[in-house]
């Protein structure tokens, strides 16, 4: 290495002088300003997991860090400025249409980005206090912060928190209410009160088997479908062996997958029992499994109405 | 490691004898054991079918479930668990014979990492997802990658050291492990489905992949067989070696060969699995001293019961799921290493 001239030692000096103004510049923004989204419009008081916090009343640049977030906030038409996605490579899920599709992505759900949060200028941000609890002094920094407790509560409660906080509380209701309603038609049209369904989503070799409280299989419930008995841990879902596969067997078995036309997506251990599976159906992932919210859900109905149609 | 010979030409007739003895009852009981494993492999399992039932369904009768528990589960899964226990085993004592190196392990030649980062790329680049699907892209990666390493790292060349072979093996896995996590990161999907081969299991492997990789796992032992009385004469160095008549440029083509087609076999069926091709061969050489042969045989028996006895072990730890066998060898091997290192004998090569 070439030993520094003091002309580029001096140039070093100075850029790192400029380096530290910015860095404490910014610190400064963010932790003199009482007010930081800046807004001037009234605002409401939001109690959640994280205590009381004052949002907008209107807000307009909203980051949502939480899929059921995202799906509630698309289903009210409050279109956020930036959400988190479980897939970067994917983006925002194709299910929630092409409103969805020019939201700027702010890192993972397990792993939000900050700094990509902040250059949004958000006026309100959302998020999980089970997964994002670590990050929520910085996040208020940016903007008022307000967090659901889990994703794993039940999905009605967290849509109805997130449209409250949104100031949609009366159209989430509606929205679920119509929910409600087109679960109650599919039960009468195709008379599935009395059947079984099952929800099996093949992970890692082991089958990953949904119960009646995780997002899918209260769907299957809500249309009047029963899941067939087990002890579910106090879980949404229980793995098991493909050695107990059987166990899997109902009127209606589904399996999810990322391409539904891809049959050699389904697990090796239920085509080896095709005969104790005569009635099996692919469905997509994206919306079954992690479509949360009441866009996600009528997804997962209109696959439901289209596959008994067609099964009937 | 020198050392061994000149002790063992004082060592007392008697004493050759009896050592001898303890050879042949250390194999004949590891012959025993596998044969228990195997036994345990096909009546203990996530799902409680009784042994009666079991033994029905060998016999072609018995439930439906039990049917498909032995026929569609368990037996091909224990067949899988036997070859990749055997050929982890044969492959890390052939390693650890030829670079005169206890840590040597199957892997050190970049054969996990080429097999990984083909899987990775089939996932992410070309959609492939059935475990048979793994397997080609696996044994592929192994292969090639193999290929390269001892092409780059002068495997034919006599005046190239193992040493050389290895940095460029430790160098060419280093690379590909770090174009995998590359790779994983960047598509999740792919890491979703990587996690499950990474950590080695033998969940839903079925004959379509086990059986291709059979031979190759068969042809990977007859090498090792031929290559073993060159092995013995090489432990004595390799000058000693070559005036005894060894070809060392045949040796060294013959025990690359095997430990590509043994270990690239084993991560085709059951991913990486950790410990086995380090720890098996020690623990033989605990009970069979140093005769290459002997040593290679009872790695063979030792390998295959230690991973079927792991896989049974995972089976039954988390029910009603399992635990791939990848994650109980790391659990058990790792111990059982230190336990053998703080025995000094036991590790001299």
């Amino acid at each position: 290495m070439r030993t520094p001239t003091p002309r580029t030692i001096r140039r070093r000096l100075l850029a790192l002088t400029v380096a530290s103004a910015t860095v404490l510049a910014v610190a400064a923004c963010g932790s003199d300003d009482s007010d930081p989204a800046g807004s001037v419009g009234d605002t409401r008081t939001v109690e959640h997991a994280r205590g009381k916090t004052a949002v907008p009343d209107k807000p307009t640049r909203v980051v949502v860090l939480e899929p059921v977030q995202l799906d509630t906030a698309i289903a009210l038409e409050m279109t956020p400025v930036g959400a988190a996605v479980l897939n970067e490579a994917a983006g925002v899920p194709k299910y929630l249409g092409d409103k969805a599709a020019g939201i700027t992505t702010v890192g993972t759900v397990q792993e939000p980005n900050v700094q990509k949060i902040a250059a949004l200028k958000p006026d309100l941000i959302i998020g999980t206090e089970s997964r994002h609890s670590a990050l929520y002094d910085q996040l208020t920094d940016v903007a008022p912060t307000v967090f659901i407790a889990s994703q794993a509560d039940p999905w009605q409660d967290n849509v109805r928190f997130t449209a409250t906080t949104l100031g949609g509380a009366d159209s989430a209701d509606k929205l679920l209410a119509g929910f409600q309603q087109r679960c109650a038609d599919i039960a009468k049209k195709f008379g599935t009160a009395g059947k079984t369904a099952q929800l099996i989503r093949p992970r890692d070799g082991v089958l990953t088997l949904y119960g009646p409280t995780s997002f899918a299989g209260s769907a299957l419930e809500c249309v009047g479908f029963t899941t067939p008995e087990r002890d579910w841990e106090n879980s949404i879902s229980v793995d098991v062996s493909p050695e107990r596969v059987l166990e899997a067997k109902a009127d209606h078995v589904f399996v999810t997958t990322v391409d539904v036309n891809d049959r050699s997506t389904i697990p090796a251990s239920v085509t080896a029992n095709a005969a104790a599976f005569p009635r099996l159906h692919l469905v997509d992932q994206s919306f079954w499994i992690t479509g949360v919210g009441t866009v996600g859900g009528q997804a997962v109905l209109d696959d439901l109405e289209r596959i008994l149609t067609a099964s009937s | 490691m020198t050392a061994t010979t000149p002790a063992r030409a004082v060592r007392p007739t008697t004493g050759r004898t009896a050592r001898r003895r303890t050879t042949w009852r250390w194999l004949v009981g590891a012959v025993v054991v596998l044969v228990g494993s195997l036994v345990l492999s096909v009546f203990v399992g996530a799902n409680p079918v009784p042994p009666a039932d079991v033994w029905a369904a060998l016999r072609g009768a018995g439930s439906d479930t039990a049917q498909y528990v032995v026929w569609g589960q368990r037996l091909p899964r224990t067949l899988a668990g036997l070859l990749v226990g055997a050929g982890l085993g044969v492959a890390g004592a052939l390693m650890q014979a030829f670079t005169r190196n206890a840590l040597a392990e199957p892997g050190i030649l970049g054969v996990n990492a080429g097999a990984a980062a083909f899987v990775a790329a089939g996932i992410a680049f070309f959609g492939i997802t059935s475990p048979a699907g793994y397997m080609w892209l696996a044994l592929l990666g192994a292969l090639l990658v193999a290929v390269a390493v001892y092409a780059v790292g002068g495997a034919a060349d006599l005046r190239a050291t193992p040493t050389r072979l290895l940095v460029t093996g430790v160098a060419t896995g280093a690379v590909l492990a770090g174009v995998t996590t590359g790779i994983t990161l960047t598509h999740p999907d792919t890491f979703d489905r990587m996690r499950g081969w990474n950590a080695g299991s033998l969940l839903e492997r079925d004959t379509a992949v086990v059986l291709p990789v059979l031979p190759l796992i068969v042809a990977g032992l007859l090498a090792a067989l031929v290559a073993a009385r060159s092995l013995n004469a090489l432990a004595l160095g390799p000058d000693l070696a070559a005036a005894q008549g060894v070809s060392l440029v045949r040796t060294r083509l013959l025990v690359l060969g095997a430990v590509t087609l043994l270990a690239g076999g084993a991560s085709a069926i059951a991913g990486p699995i950790s410990f086995v091709g380090l720890v098996v061969p020690h623990l033989v050489r605990w009970g069979v001293g140093t005769d290459q042969r002997r040593i290679l045989a009872g790695s063979l028996l030792a390998g295959g019961m230690l991973v079927l006895l792991a896989d049974v072990l995972g089976r039954i730890a988390v029910l009603p799921s399992e635990m791939p066998v990848g994650i109980v060898t790391a659990f058990v091997g790792a111990p059982m290493l230190i336990a053998l290192a703080r025995r000094r004998r036991a590790t001299a090569l």
